[in-house]
């Protein structure tokens, strides 16, 4: 048998592709994204027929799948953990409603969080909304769980959570790719049955289904509590400690503890919601002091009525915030079980080796956009036209990096740097304010959700500069397509492709301008123009489209007017363009005297000549 | 059989850092040295950053062959630090263990006074020019196979060189070739420092 190492994101589509899921939609969200890629190629090579869509975002993507599962193909749903925000109408609908064929709900929470506005816990929502969740621990495991969701699933007819976590996500196992046996679906039986009873249910069936929804959630618990996926192990029972542990943090605490040199016993919790109450309570009552490790918030802790032995999230044993790291693990076992009077093996630290690695002083590497990125052409020349006076609200994706450059004041959640802007133009309105406000979104972004409030924006008669930032892709996540790129999730054509300035104009915006960033003073000219449009006594909102592909994703422009650069003998070591512009290939000199262009990054744009105050960095000619 | 002698690790077990900056290849070295293990029939389990830490900063992966299924390494007890860069390599040291092998794409080399510094503190560093060869092979971009050949003749890991080469040139046919040659390479200039006796710095 030969074995493959695949990402965890990976053994999940594997999962869903071998389940005989017919239906795979998402949009795209670190740590998610790997999802569906992952589903279009293992559709591919297991010769299986599943229809993928990046859907324009996740609520369109959570009712898409429900149509389908409603109409009897298993289907299933992946998104980052706040994008199941956005899809949480659905999501709460759904649970009253139920399915009809398998229908899988994975969101990918974010501990850390490593990319993501917060560290929120999707297990949580699945708590409020009333649908069970499967916590797997491994990529291995992720796999395995898929399965028992859609059989759970289609026992219950409602939908069910698979909740996966980045460190599980962007964890490579290696694994075989015959798994135990394809299951089969056919297409015999596809169709939506009509029941307005239930799929149009009105508020006083509502009712019903409500009860008849906690009644389904009893039998998952009693099923749950007969799962070999609750299980304790490891451990002689001594009776004084004992660790419940999900998802990643379980194999992180059996490994701190097996390096701490002692063994007590862990329950390994798989399902941690509906939690099976019973089998908790006697782990509970069988140890004098209990330890919770849960990611990334406290759902299994807050779902024990006794906490009189029970440490965890809630009572500040483990901290509130962040991921479990081996480091915090290992930090809160040894604090427990030295209180419990174990004896404990610290070897393993090197705090000579921490405190010489701290006295180095090194410089922080953080993020930056890349060498060439339109984005930083783009915010160049808003900071330059606009100044630090002006308001300049911003968005989720690559160009949040913009806050490096001055050039971000604001950043929410997506779509919002349009309501945001209308926001403030209501609060510099109130207040008698006329400081400018320039925002700045992404393609994929707009099409997301900035749409309804450039809509909005129109209609209450709001006045502020949008700029569209159309690099063509989505970007952050790995080049993902967008309505507005033309193609589909497996690369076929799109049905058709959709223009971002039709849209905008269909908004009911009098000034729609595209321009490319990298032209510096047309670029200027035409936010100058938005400007004064949206000042004018007859004008409103104003949106310029910076149109230019991804440096990364499509260097074919790139490639086919390169514009190599030297810096002159003038250089001073100013810092000016390093501050401002920012681009990784311009490189100070260790003694501060100058700057240097660093060949490797360099993408010979030529976009950092205008920047120089005192004309330095210069178009290299064939003898410099 | 083509080994070099070296310190001896456990024979099935070890647990490596692999540190540099984005674009410098660091996934990919992490998983032609994961599907190595795979193809032997070790256990590993390996742990990536992706997403907005890919752009230009930090960035570091975990390997574990045959140490359960935690996809960290907690810091103080890695066996290898295998670093891309020598800023990556100084500021990813505390994940080593005492006794752990630091080995760096640098050059000429880490200063002597923090060599000797971390010997006092039971770490030995190696430094290789890898940057400099891949660039004498006309491809600066292969640094990573480089560094990792080097790392495969010192049978560092419970990985033989020619299972390191097979996952190698199956991982990215379009550059095999050169992938090859690169790692030949490495293993050419572990061969050279054992003539030279200059191993253990």
């Amino acid at each position: 048998m030969k074995y493959e190492v695949l990402l965890g994101n990976q053994a999940i589509a594997l999962g869903l592709v071998e389940q005989g899921c017919r239906v795979v939609t998402s949009y795209p969200g670190t740590p998610s994204s790997e999802i569906l890629a992952g589903v279009v190629k293992f559709q591919q090579r297991l010769g299986r027929d599943v229809y993928t869509e990046w859907s324009i975002n996740e609520k369109v993507a959570f009712e898409t799948a429900l149509a389908c599962s409603w109409s009897g193909l298993r289907s299933a749903v992946a998104m980052k953990q706040v994008g199941l925000n956005v899809a949480s109408d659905p999501l709460f609908s759904a649970a009253y409603t139920g399915v009809r064929a398998g229908l899988v709900v994975i969101p990918a929470d974010d501990p850390g969080p490593f990319s993501s506005q917060t560290e929120q816990d999707s297990r949580l929502t699945a708590l409020t909304a009333k649908v069970p969740v499967f916590d797997p621990s491994s990529p291995l495991e992720a796999r395995a769980m898929i399965r028992h969701a859609f059989e759970l699933s289609e026992r219950f007819r409602m939908p069910v959570m698979v909740r996966p976590t980045t460190r599980l996500c962007h964890a490579c196992q290696a694994m075989s790719l015959d798994g135990d046996g394809l299951a089969e679906h056919s297409g015999d039986g596809v169709q939506f049955l009509k029941d307005p009873s239930r799929w149009a249910a009105t508020p006083r069936l509502r009712y019903r289904l409500h009860v008849e929804l906690s009644d389904k959630l009893r039998q998952v618990e009693t099923a749950f509590a007969e799962s070999s996926l609750n299980a304790v192990l490891d451990g002689d029972v001594l009776g004084k400690v004992g660790v419940i542990a999900s998802g990643v943090a379980f194999h992180t605490a059996r490994e701190a503890l097996r390096e701490l040199g002692v063994a007590v016993p862990a329950l390994k919790i798989g399902t941690p919601y509906p939690l099976p109450q019973q089998l908790v309570r006697n782990f509970v009552a069988a140890h004098h002091t209990v330890v919770v490790l849960e990611e990334p918030d406290a759902c299994i802790e807050l779902q024990l009525p006794d906490r009189s032995q029970v440490h965890g999230r809630l009572d500040g044993t483990v901290p509130a915030a962040g991921e479990l790291a081996p480091e915090v693990i290992s930090e809160v076992l040894a604090h427990v079980l030295t209180a419990a009077g174990y004896e404990i093996n610290r070897s393993a630290e090197n705090p000579e080796l921490q405190a010489f690695v701290s006295g180095l002083s090194l410089p922080v590497r953080a993020p930056r956009l890349c060498p060439g990125c339109p984005h930083r052409s783009a915010f160049f020349a808003l900071k330059r036209e606009f100044g630090a006076k002006t308001i300049f609200p911003s968005d989720i994706g690559c160009y949040t990096l913009g806050v490096n450059m001055g050039a971000v004041d604001t950043c929410v959640d997506m779509g919002a740097s349009v309501s945001m802007a209308s926001g403030f133009y209501l609060a510099n309105r109130l207040g008698g304010n006329t400081q400018p406000i320039v925002a700045t979104i992404g393609d994929s972004t707009f099409l997301h959700s900035g749409i309804a409030p450039l809509l909005n924006a129109v209609h209450t008669g709001a006045r502020f500069v949008l700029v569209i930032l159309d690099n063509q892709t989505t970007a952050m996540t790995g080049f993902q397509p967008t309505p507005a790129s033309g193609t589909l999730a497996d690369g076929s054509p799109a049905a058709r492709q959709v223009g971002i300035a039709g849209i905008v104009r269909g908004c009911g915006v009098a000034f729609v301008e595209p321009a490319d960033p990298y032209d510096h003073s047309h670029f200027r000219g035409v936010l100058r123009r938005a400007y004064q449009h949206s000042q004018a006594p007859e004008g409103g909102v104003a949106v310029v489209i910076a149109e230019r592909p991804c440096t990364l994703h499509d260097a074919q422009l790139l490639r086919q007017n390169p514009l190599p650069v030297a810096i002159a003998e003038t250089c001073d070591g100013c810092r000016y363009c390093l501050e401002a512009f920012g681009c990784p290939a311009l490189v100070l000199r260790t003694d501060g005297s100058r700057v240097d262009i660093e060949p490797n990054l360099c993408v010979a744009c030529g976009q950092c000549i205008s920047v120089c105050p005192k004309g330095s960095i210069v178009a290299q000619t064939a003898d410099s | 059989m083509n080994e070099l002698q070296t310190t001896s690790l456990r024979p099935s077990e070890a647990k490596v850092i692999i540190a540099g900056i984005g674009g410098q290849g660091v996934i990919f070295i992490t998983r032609v040295l994961a599907q190595t293990a795979a193809t032997l029939g070790l256990p590993a389990i390996v742990s990536e950053v992706h997403g907005m830490s890919q752009r230009g900063g930090s960035v570091n992966s975990h390997l574990k062959i045959g140490v359960g299924e935690a996809p960290l390494i907690r810091s103080g007890t890695a066996d290898l630090l295998f670093a891309l860069d020598e800023l990556e390599g100084l500021r990813n040291l505390p994940f080593l263990r005492r006794g752990g092998t630091l080995l760096v794409n640098a050059e000429p080399g880490l200063p002597f006074e923090t060599v000797a510094h971390l010997a006092h503190l039971e770490i030995a560093v190696l430094s290789v020019p890898a940057t400099h060869i891949a660039t004498e092979l006309g491809a600066p971009g292969v640094a990573n196979v480089v560094l990792m050949g080097f790392l495969a003749a010192h049978s560092l890991l419970p990985l033989p060189f020619d299972a390191v080469r097979e996952a190698l040139a199956i991982a990215a046919p379009h550059q095999r070739e050169l992938n090859l040659q690169a790692v030949e390479a490495g293993r050419r200039a572990a061969w050279f420092l054992q003539g030279r006796r200059l191993r253990w710095t």
